[in-house]
């Protein structure tokens, strides 16, 4: 078949990574994030994700305007009394900052934002589990942009979705997932005092739990099976393997999915950076010539060196089997270290110095990647400190290393090494 | 006056709850979640019928998290129960209020998304958006419980007396386990328990149905002996779940509840007469199941 004009996708979705820190949030826009979403020191849900003070957010806006990027504040809490004090002057201030919206899940927050902070929008959170088109028309009457859709919610049911509203959709694509339904689990509240939709959360559900049955004389009977190998008690579980939907691009471009939603504020710079790298060079592939799009298997490669757990597609092709949970003794995945990051490059004498952030010496074999998904891989051979004195290791942290590398790199590429 | 709202598994169990309670909760799975018995259309309509006969009402619980598939079949079942004549339904998911709105049924709803509902402003944005009142978390303390009711523009509901939902999954958990460790199910059975690491006396229940898997606190709450704080305090809509609770134990606690209620507004309610609930409603509970006061008695200082 021949086509005269070459069809392209001029509205792109939005590549929406997780930034945890100032660090996180320039990695992830260097690295090809179209907006990130941080968290503010109050009013989240990650209250160790390592918040932004109003400084820091003003840092990050100007940042991230100079790559024409956006930068979300999450404000997801389920607040209870007393919780909102103070609210309308956070979202005052978000807007000042110049923050582009805020994720929030709790009407009573949606409703203080929408009239004391004029002009600011507002996207639903994934807390709030919505999961049907009849929801979002809801919330678009309210006056939400956004609506983050529930990762329960299918393939079919966002084109449907799609179909039937005009609310900006997002959906999460990588990584960690809610057992529950967000927003509907309180297992950290009851099991350690922790509110998880107050930033407690325990993950209560990855923890290993016994099974049984009680007879009419409260007798209890285990009903706790054989594992694998047959010989060996498993425990109860929920856990579950974490989300990569890098093989269902065109799937979600086509449905006209607004935003591509990766996870993880907690995670590093290694993690936002090779993941945002990844979806970045699928969406610009597929979207510059979907009819001749091929998936490309590094891409997937890529994301399994940062990978915690095995990758799954969540909800959106089915319901989650026993093949997507974590029973038996953990799969091995080949693990990755994060040790250095490049700070100057040399063209002449192909020298790169770099920034340690794990031990590494000479003779590691290790792969230098950059934004652009630029890869090469080589062993290191000579090294040099600070004083230019030779080194075989880099034991320090933060020490400045310079090393021959074989190709030319740029600030901000980083350097791995599989453990 | 004190609203008593019990939840009812049959039709010759309702009746017998009519002697004691103000207000029957109801529904089917298909759109109402962890209800001690799913009832065809022709029983639902048959228990409003009844309900009415007896000068009660009756509340339907349309309270679950719909997919498309359902929000589609939820507004001939509202239809129905407008219909029908339920007093009010329950309702968690904004998609259902926006039907409702749109299509200009007149059927009362009380806010119910469980474990969200934690603030009298999130109930007040629902009552501006023609909530007639809301059904409170569980996870909320005295202290915010009170102030919640000082400040509601509606009327809250507390629960006094059933097991607490601690976790609803889409994931068929239950089955995805016995399917690993190649056993058979037990299927939609209520009887299985988990027990927390390290804590081997914990019993949560555990099951599933078509809304997916639901996991209950390890201990039923009964606020027997909180009473006369609730009523004092205007948290006068009092709701028994007889999810783990069945036939006449049920209908039995209802009873002492309604006897309790009566004392309280009658101004006779003692010291005593807690104790006597208390040791009533524990002799009547389930085998194998305790009780506590949840999170009524903790201090909201200490939840993290």
């Amino acid at each position: 078949m021949t086509t005269l004009t070459k069809r392209v996708i001029t509205k792109k979705p939005e590549v929406l990574a997780p930034a945890g820190t100032l660090e996180k949030l320039k990695t992830a826009i260097r690295y090809g994030a179209d907006a990130v979403f941080i968290g503010g020191n109050a009013y989240g849900l990650r209250s160790r994700a390592g918040n932004f003070t109003y400084e820091e957010m003003a840092e990050g806006v100007a940042f991230a305007r100079e790559y024409n990027a956006k930068v979300y504040v999450a404000a997801n809490m389920v607040a209870h009394e007393g919780d909102t004090e103070g609210a309308g002057d956070f979202f005052r201030t978000m807007r000042d900052i110049g923050i582009d919206a805020v994720i929030v899940s709790d009407p009573a927050l949606i409703e203080i934002c929408a009239m004391e902070a004029e002009g600011l929008p507002i996207h639903l959170s994934t807390q709030a589990s919505a999961t049907n088109y009849e929801t979002l028309n809801f919330w678009k009457s309210e006056g939400l942009e956004r609506v983050v859709l529930a990762r329960e919610v299918s393939m079919e049911e966002i084109k449907e979705i799609r179909q039937k509203t005009d609310v900006e959709i997002e959906a999460f694509i990588h990584g960690a997932m809610c057992i529950s339904y967000s927003g509907r689990c309180t297992l950290s509240n009851h099991m350690a005092d922790r509110d998880a939709n107050r930033g407690g959360c325990t993950q209560s559900c990855r923890w290993k739990y016994g099974l049984f049955e009680l007879d009419e004389a409260a007798e209890r009977t285990s009903l706790l099976g054989g594992g694998e190998s047959g010989d060996m008690e498993e425990a109860f579980s929920m856990s579950a393997v974490d989300m990569a939907m890098i093989r269902y691009i065109p799937e979600l471009v086509e449905n006209g999915v607004d935003s591509l939603k990766i996870e993880g504020r907690m995670k590093s710079i290694h993690y936002v950076s090779t993941v945002a790298n990844v979806y970045r060079q699928a969406i610009d592939a597929y979207c510059a010539d979907p009819d001749n799009y091929v998936f490309n298997q590094e891409w997937e490669d890529e994301l399994w060196k940062v990978a915690q757990r095995e990758l799954s597609s969540g909800f959106y092709y089915g319901i989650p089997s026993e093949d997507e949970q974590l029973f038996g003794k953990p799969r091995k995945i080949p693990a990755y270290s994060f040790i250095g990051q490049v700070l100057a490059y040399d063209d002449e004498t192909k020298i790169a110095t770099i920034q340690q952030r794990n031990v590494f010496g000479q003779g590691d074999a290790i792969e230098f990647y950059g934004p652009g998904f630029t890869h090469f891989e080589q062993t290191i051979e000579e090294m040099w400190n600070e004083d230019d004195e030779p080194i075989d290791r880099a034991p320090n942290a933060m020490m400045i290393v310079k090393m021959r590398v074989l190709q030319p790199v740029r600030p901000y590429d980083m350097m791995r090494k599989q453990r | 006056m004190i609203e008593l709202i019990a939840t009812a598994e049959s039709l010759g169990q309702a009746e017998k709850l009519l002697e004691n309670v103000d207000t029957l909760y109801i529904g089917e799975d298909e759109f109402g979640l962890r209800l001690p018995a799913s009832f065809s259309r022709a029983e639902q309509k048959e228990m409003i019928r009844l309900a009415h006969d007896a000068g009660r009402k009756v509340t339907v619980a349309v309270n679950a998290l719909f997919h498309n598939d359902r929000i589609q079949a939820v507004l001939p079942y509202l239809e129905f129960l407008a219909e029908a004549g339920a007093d009010a339904v329950t309702v968690g998911d904004p998609g259902v209020i926006h039907l409702m709105a749109q299509h200009g049924l007149q059927l009362p709803y009380l806010y119910d998304a469980q474990t969200m509902v934690t603030s009298a402003n999130q109930v007040n944005f629902w009552a501006k958006r023609g909530a007639v009142g809301a059904v409170l978390a569980r996870e909320l303390t005295k202290e915010e419980l009170l102030q919640i009711s000082r400040q509601a523009i509606v009327p809250v509901e507390v629960l006094v007396y059933g097991a607490t939902c601690i976790h609803q999954s889409k994931r068929p958990l239950v089955q995805n386990y016995f399917n690993y460790v190649g056993e058979a199910a037990a299927g939609q059975e209520r009887t299985l328990f988990l027990s927390e690491p390290k804590k081997e006396d914990t019993h949560y229940s555990i099951y599933e149905d078509r809304n997916g898997t639901h996991i209950f606190a390890t201990n039923d709450v009964s606020l027997a002996g909180q009473l006369d704080v609730l009523h004092e305090g205007g948290l006068l809509r009092w709701k028994l779940d007889g999810l783990f609770t069945k036939g006449d134990t049920f209908v039995r606690i209802a009873k002492q509840f309604n006897e309790a209620r009566k004392l309280l507004e009658a101004d006779l309610w003692t010291m005593v007469s807690a104790g006597w609930l208390q040791q009533e409603i524990q002799q009547h509970h389930p085998v194998g199941r305790s009780l506590d006061e949840g999170f009524f008695v903790k201090n909201p200082e200490d939840i993290a």
